[in-house]
Formats: structure tokens, sequence, C-alpha cells
């Protein structure tokens, strides 16, 4: 472990990785060190002492209000008439007890402060392993984002294009035009084990943005992660951890292999964020090899206590 | 009100009623689609539950009414006392042909000689007799003629997806391409149009079946020989037809003429669709007639009305003599029909077909073909659209009936729809919980494909979307040393052969697309425990699928 600055931070991986950089890292780079020194990462958990009786509907709002609240606002991100897409995850067919999809109130919140933010029009979707449909409604996802008023929109095979990630393994892959077009992309996983990666986070999460043979992906998926991650360009990321899925990921369905955490981080990091939730799965910074790359390809920092996270503790 | 305009008011009604009730079959043929998790509405297979042919037909070949719905008694009762009114006003098959012929009459001069009655309408009654011992016998094949079934295969199997592939590249190539003048978009115009379509007529993504061109081929068949007579299929060859025909040989109301108001002009027989013999007083056909009121609407001299009839009186109808000859012929050839479709080794179970998988609450096979009417509404509903009709599977005795395919499609865990739409219960409606336990099949590793076995590559894929909650597929950790030296360690794939319920999700997404190196057999399946290779304790052989 090293301590540093987020300042200190982004400054050496702008020196060292200079060179795996590409440009629109070192200038995002150069323009959040010019900007008002908000703050890149909060956590907001629920009192722990207090989990085990909580209301997880009041936590999930309680707590992704107050990580975005300590993040500057949803208008840090969100500019009048927009179009947001947030993505979840929402792989499965599953209810939101077994934790396997992302928490459908964290998502119908985030939802709601986009559009108090004013964007226009606030769409949510994910490709789905099983049948989109079902999930959305089993999520429960479906509800709580249609009562918030945003938009549920179901992916369509024929509209994944191919593009150009210029990544360092894959040049180009197909990614749902959609969501490419969208004026920010909220990044919102949830926590959960996952039987290849060990974990499954954030920038795992945007393999719900692309098509093609998406199972291919797991002979590489450190070099295929990190390559859609920096085509990206992760701007807000919002992790699900007030249940988290600890065996038998990315799917589960056994109840007994879900833990209450209480727990919500936000962070324009989404390394960092990543680099947080492996470590609420007991997992250092370099134990998860595609956190690790990330982080050597200068996408984000591994570090995540070095943003100094603004920590919130909620009952 | 005169007789003609009573007439004319009453074909009126009649036309209004044949395409309400045609719309009614497409409601509920698109109210079957995959939806939003919930299950499908019980309403469904309404069509299916009246049809007293597949009432008789799975009576007679299972032997019980147990899941048989007896709505077909009230069909039978109408006909008892209006006659065939059922094809004339009711039957959206009918209606289709119905249109079709009016298409013909159109374009060509309709003449007497083609619109008198022919004795070829008695191979309707053959083919109802010959159907009705296959189904004594144990086999249902009445669905492959059954008028309903024959719709809604051909509609949902094949009309409907092709509808389905327009829309799509339709409203596809117009978002991709983005045509537009200034702040014009097209794509505004084709979005909402494609969204209503998903949303409440076809499903979220498309769903196509193998095999189709044959059902499709009969159903275009069956409508163009409506061009060589009026109403072609109702006339001569439904068995439904047929069967209500037997029930209408002396109906309450009858169609009455008047010898004296007749000048031989014909207009009844040219109207008259079912050939029925409207023209010769007192030799009305009343099991032929449709009960539709052309005739009497086509009289202009109003010689003709239908009127009530004591059901003891013999007069004002003529019969069609089926003959005791012909009818043996029929149930012999029934029998030698069956017979034939049964020399297999799969129908005597001496083999089982690996790629017979039948969904989640199927009976055990026999018992499945006694019940199954191939209507496809259990594929119509599937939500992965794996569901398929099946060709050879499971032989020509189980011709269309539903099988998983899991290259194209799997049975969702959380799923049970098939079973809570077969209107025949051959597909048990189990709860959802016992359906996640039944077993339907086995995944079988090939070896010389899988990553890990065969490249000593990472994939874990068939494991991640294994929906067992302790999972079915768990991994053996291999030490492989690649060409440059490196020792990778691998996780490698393996079945748990009691826990695997042969859902075949693992083999739709293997990585492999053009053969999966996973795949599902029908080994172990519940339904029959010879073929169960794994020796478990307990209760060996799986329990038995008697429902």
């Amino acid at each position: 472990m090293f301590e540093s600055t987020r300042r200190d931070f982004l400054k050496t991986s702008a020196l060292v990785g200079g060179g795996l950089m590409t440009a629109d890292f070192a200038a995002l780079a150069e323009a959040a060190l010019a900007a008002d020194p908000l703050p890149a990462m909060s956590i907001a958990r629920w009192d722990e002492s207090l989990l085990a009786d909580a209301d997880l509907v009041a936590a999930a709002v309680g707590l992704t209000e107050a990580a975005v609240a300590s993040l500057g606002g949803m208008d840090r991100f969100v500019g009048e008439g927009d179009t947001v897409w947030i993505k979840p995850n929402i792989g499965w067919n599953r209810r939101p007890e077994l934790a396997a999809n992302t928490n459908p109130d964290v998502v119908g919140t985030l939802v709601r402060l986009c559009k108090a933010a004013g964007a226009k029009t606030v769409k949510v979707g994910d490709h789905p392993c099983q049948p989109a449909r079902q999930a959305y409604r089993n999520s429960g996802i479906a509800k709580t984002v249609e009562a918030a008023g945003g938009k549920m929109v179901y992916l369509d095979k024929k509209r994944f294009v191919d593009m150009p990630l210029g990544g360092e393994f894959l040049d180009e892959w197909p990614v749902y035009k959609e969501v490419t077009e969208a004026d920010l992309v909220i990044n919102v996983p949830v926590l959960k084990h996952h039987s290849l990666t060990k974990c499954s986070i954030a920038m795992k999460n945007y393999m719900g943005v692309i098509g093609g043979n998406r199972s291919a992906w797991h002979q590489n998926m450190d070099a295929c992660v990190t390559d859609i991650t920096r085509f990206m360009k992760p701007r807000l990321t919002v992790l699900d951890a007030v249940r988290v899925l600890t065996d038998h990921g990315p799917q589960g369905g056994n109840p007994d292999d879900v833990d209450v955490r209480g727990i919500v981080a936000a962070g324009t990091d989404i390394v960092a964020v990543d680099a947080f939730g492996a470590s609420l799965m007991g997992h250092g910074p370099d134990d998860i090899s595609y956190i690790a790359a990330a982080a050597a390809q200068g996408l984000g920092t591994h570090d995540f206590a070095s943003l100094k996270p603004v920590e919130r503790i909620l009952s | 009100m005169s007789v003609l305009s009573r007439a004319r008011l009453i074909i009126w009604i009649r036309r209004s009623v044949q395409v309400a009730v045609l719309g009614l079959f497409v409601y509920l043929l698109t109210a079957n689609r995959p939806a939003d998790g919930a299950a499908p509405t019980a309403a469904v297979d309404f069509f299916f539950d009246l049809d007293p042919l597949v009432m008789i037909g799975a009576w007679l070949s299972t032997h019980t009414l147990e899941g048989i719905s007896l709505l077909g008694l009230l069909v039978l009762g109408v006909t008892l006392v209006f006659g065939r009114v059922f094809c004339g006003w009711f039957c959206p098959f009918g209606t289709l042909d119905n249109a079709v012929s009016s298409l013909r009459n159109q374009y060509r001069r309709v003449v007497k000689r083609t619109e008198e009655f022919s004795r070829w309408q008695r191979a309707k009654y053959f083919v109802l007799i010959a159907l009705l011992v296959m189904a004594a016998l144990g086999a249902q094949w009445i669905g492959v003629l059954d008028p309903f079934s024959l719709l809604y295969r051909s509609l949902s199997l094949t009309v409907l997806p092709a509808m389905d592939i327009a829309m799509r590249t339709v409203a596809n190539d117009v978002y991709l391409a983005d045509p537009h003048l200034g702040a014009l978009h097209l794509r505004d115009l084709t979005e909402p149009v494609y969204t209503w379509w998903q949303e409440r007529v076809a499903a979220t993504e498309l769903r196509v079946f193998s095999g189709t061109s044959a059902i499709f081929l009969v159903f275009t068949v069956a409508l163009l020989l409506n061009l060589v007579r009026n109403r072609f299929w109702c006339r001569y060859l439904c068995p439904l037809g047929g069967l209500l025909g037997l029930f209408a040989f002396r109906p309450l109301l009858r169609l009455t003429s008047d010898p004296e108001a007749c000048d031989s002009c014909y207009q009844c027989t040219l109207a008259c669709p079912a050939a029925a013999q409207p023209e010769k007083p007192g030799e009305w056909l009343a099991t032929e007639c449709f009960g539709c009121w052309n005739c009497v609407g086509s009289c202009g001299n109003q010689g003709l009305d239908f009127k009530w009839v004591s059901p003891l009186t013999r007069t004002s109808s003529g019969s069609v003599d089926i003959g005791k000859r012909r009818a043996l012929a029929s149930v012999v050839g029934g029998v030698a029909t069956l017979s034939m479709m049964r020399i297999t080794p799969a129908a005597n179970a001496k083999t089982f077909e690996p790629d017979l998988i039948r969904p989640p609450g199927a009976r055990a096979e026999a018992d499945f073909l006694q019940r199954c009417v191939k209507c496809g509404l259990c594929m119509q509903t599937c939500p992965s659209g794996g569901l398929q009709p099946t060709w050879a599977e499971a032989g020509l005795e189980g011709l269309w009936s539903p099988m998983l395919v899991p290259a194209i499609g799997w049975c969702e865990f959380e799923c049970h729809a098939c079973g809570q739409v077969c209107p025949t219960e051959a597909i048990a409606p189990l709860p959802l919980d016992e359906k996640k336990t039944v077993k339907i099949g086995l995944a079988v590793f090939d070896t010389t494909r899988c990553l890990p076995f065969a490249y000593g590559r990472e994939c874990i894929v068939c494991e991640e979307h294994c929906p067992v909650p302790d999972k079915a597929i768990t991994f053996e950790l291999r030490e492989v040393t690649t060409r440059e030296g490196d020792v990778l360690t691998l996780k490698v794939p393996r079945v748990d052969p009691e826990r695997c319920t042969g859902c075949g999700i693992c083999e739709t997404k293997c990585v492999f697309k053009d053969l999966a190196a996973v795949r599902v057999v029908s080994a172990n399946e519940d339904r029959h425990p010879d073929n169960q290779p794994i020796l478990v304790g307990g209760g060996q052989g799986g329990e038995s699928y008697g429902y």
C-alpha cells in the first residue's frame, strides 16, 4: 500500500503512465486538476449496529442520496436537458433479495436525482444473460425506475455497432449505439462474487453495453474489461453494496450467499470504486487482476484511500 | 321485415362475428407472448378449451378427462340445435378460408358444377374416423389437422416471426441509418410503432423456429385450396367440421324451401359455400350446412328460410351416406397409419433420442403424445425461444410437438409458462418451485472443444450461467503449461449429474456457436427411468411421472 493524495496520484500517473495513457485520459486528468477540488469519491454506510433491523428500502434510498450529495450532488454530472443512461447490473432473472442485480431502490433514486438535476430523459438498460423482460421485472428495477420517471430500454441485438475501442487488446467490438449517444452514462454495479474474476463490480459491469460473442471475453477478461472501460470514459460510478453476493456469483440464487452490508459508494474514478468494492470482499488492491491491470494502465487508482473519500454514516 | 332483409341483416351480423372471433384468436395469440415474467393469462388457451375435437380426442387417447376442458360440450350442444354454425360463424380458420374464397369469387365466375354437393365431401368424415381411431389407440394426431391447432401453430411459428423480421429490419435499418431532413427524423416515426410491436404483439427478442417450412406449406396449401373450391378445407377435409357434421344430422333450426317459389335459378347454390344443396327442396344437407344464411339472402323469390323444426321431424333434410364399408376402411386406415408411425426403435423405447428434450412437466413420452395437440402455445410463450417444433426427433407420431433446442434457447429457471398454457396438460402445470427441480436432460462436455480441456484457456461461461443456486457445474483446478512455458491454473468444468436439470443455458451461452462444447441430451430425464444413467440413492429411477 502507498499513501498519497489524489493530486499526487494524478501527477504521478500523468508522468509515469504517460506513455500508456490516451490523450483523453491525460486531458481528463488536467481538467480534474484545474477544476474545483470537489471530492472524487464518497462512501455512505448504514450504521452497522442498526443494520440487522434496518428497512433496506429506506436505507438504499438514503445511502444513494448521501453518496451522491457528498460528491457535490447530481448537478455536478447532469446538465439541463441531458440524456442520461443508467447502467445497473440486471444480468439475471433474480429477485432483489438474492443480490445478483443492482438494488432497485439505488437505481430508482439515481433516476429521480437525474430528473431533479434537469435531465430530459433517463434511460435504464442492461444486456441481461436471461430474458430481459423477466429480468427487468423480477429484479424490481423496472418498477422503481418507471415510478421515478425513467425509461427501461430493452436492448435490440441489431443495434450493437462495431466501435473503435482502440484498446490494448481489442481494436473494435460491438457496443450499444444508444448508450454511446447519451450525454452521461452512470455505471451502477452491485458488488458480487464472480467465479472467474473473484468479484464483479463496476468495470466488469460494462459487459452489459457490449454485444457480439460476449462469452469469448472470459479468455482474456482483464484486457477486455480494461479496454471497454477506457472506451466508456467513466465519469460517475455508484457502487451498490447494500446487499452483497458473496458466493456462487455472478448469478447466485441462494439467500445464504447474501450479506447485508448497507453501503453505497460513489466516485469519479471507476478503478478506485472497484478497489473499494473489492476491499469490502476482503481483497487487496492487487488481488483482483483486472483492477490491478486498470491501475497499471492509468485508468485510475486502485488506492482508493488516496482519494480521501468523504465518509458518512447514516442511521 | 321481409325474409330477404332479415337474411341480409343476419349475414351482416355473421360477418361481424367472424371478424371479431378471428380478432380474438389473434389477440389471445399475442397475449401469449413472453411478457414481463407474469404468468400468461389463463384465457390464452380459450379456443382449445372450446374445441370438442380436442376434448374427445384427448379423452379417447388418455381414457380420462383429467386436465381436459369440457367447454367443448357447449359447442356440441349448440351444434345439436343450430347445426354447424360453429363453422360458419365462429371458426377463425373457417373465416380465413371464407376470405380466400371470397377473393376467388371476385375474380372467377362461380359455376354451378363446382358448387353442387360432391361425394368427396365425405372425406372429412373418413379423416375424422381415422384420427379418432388413432386417438383411441393412444396417438393424438388430431392436432395436425385440427383447425385451431393448425391456425395457431401456423400463425405463431411462421406468420408472426416473418412479420417480426419485417418490422425489425425496417425499424433497425431506419434507426441505424437515421435518415432525416433537418430536425425531422424518420426514426421518430418508426420507433413508437416498433416499441408498440415489441411490447404488445411480438416480443422483445426475435424468436424463430426450425423446420417450419412444412408447417407453412400445410397452411398455405390449405388456404390456396379455397381457390379450387369455396371453403375447400371446411367442405372436404376438416375433421372438426366432420365431427360437428355428425352432431348436426337433425338440428332444430333447418332450412326450409318453398318449391312453388323456386324457378331453378341456382343463385342459392352459387351462394352456398358448403355445397349443402339448398336448391333441392327436402334434400338440404344439414350436416354440410354452415348456417351462414347466404342462400336465404340470395333467393330473390324469398323461397328459402331457416325455421324451427321439431327434432322428431325428418322432413326437409337429406343425408350424406358415409357407407359402412368406407367407414370400416377408415378404421383400418387409422390403425394402419398408426402402426406404420410406430415401426421405429424409439417409438418402442428401444432407444432414446438424445435431442428429444421435453419441457419440464412433460409427461412420460407415451402419455405426452396422447395429450399433445401440437398447437404451439408452449412455443409461442417460451421466453428464450428454445422450445421448437419437432420434425423427426419424436417420430411421425410426435410431429410438431415441443422440444427444447438448447443451441437456440434454454429453459428459464424462474419460468414455467409452457406448463401454464398447455391446453391438455401434456406439460403439467407444476408449481414453480417444483418445476425448478425437474430434470429434463443432462449437460455433457465435449472435451475436444471445451476451452480449458482442449485449448488450455480460461472460460467458466457455462458455470456462471448455471441457474441452480449451488451450481450443477463445478470446477476442478488443473495446471497446464503454455507453449511459452508458463504454468496456468485453469478451472476445468465438471457436471454434477445429481444437480443438473438439463435446462440447457450452458449450451446456449457456450462460446462455441456452431456446435457447443457443452451440450444437453435427454439422458437423466425424470420422466423415463430407463433413460437414467446416473445412480442415486433413495428413489432411483426418479419419481413416477403420473402427476
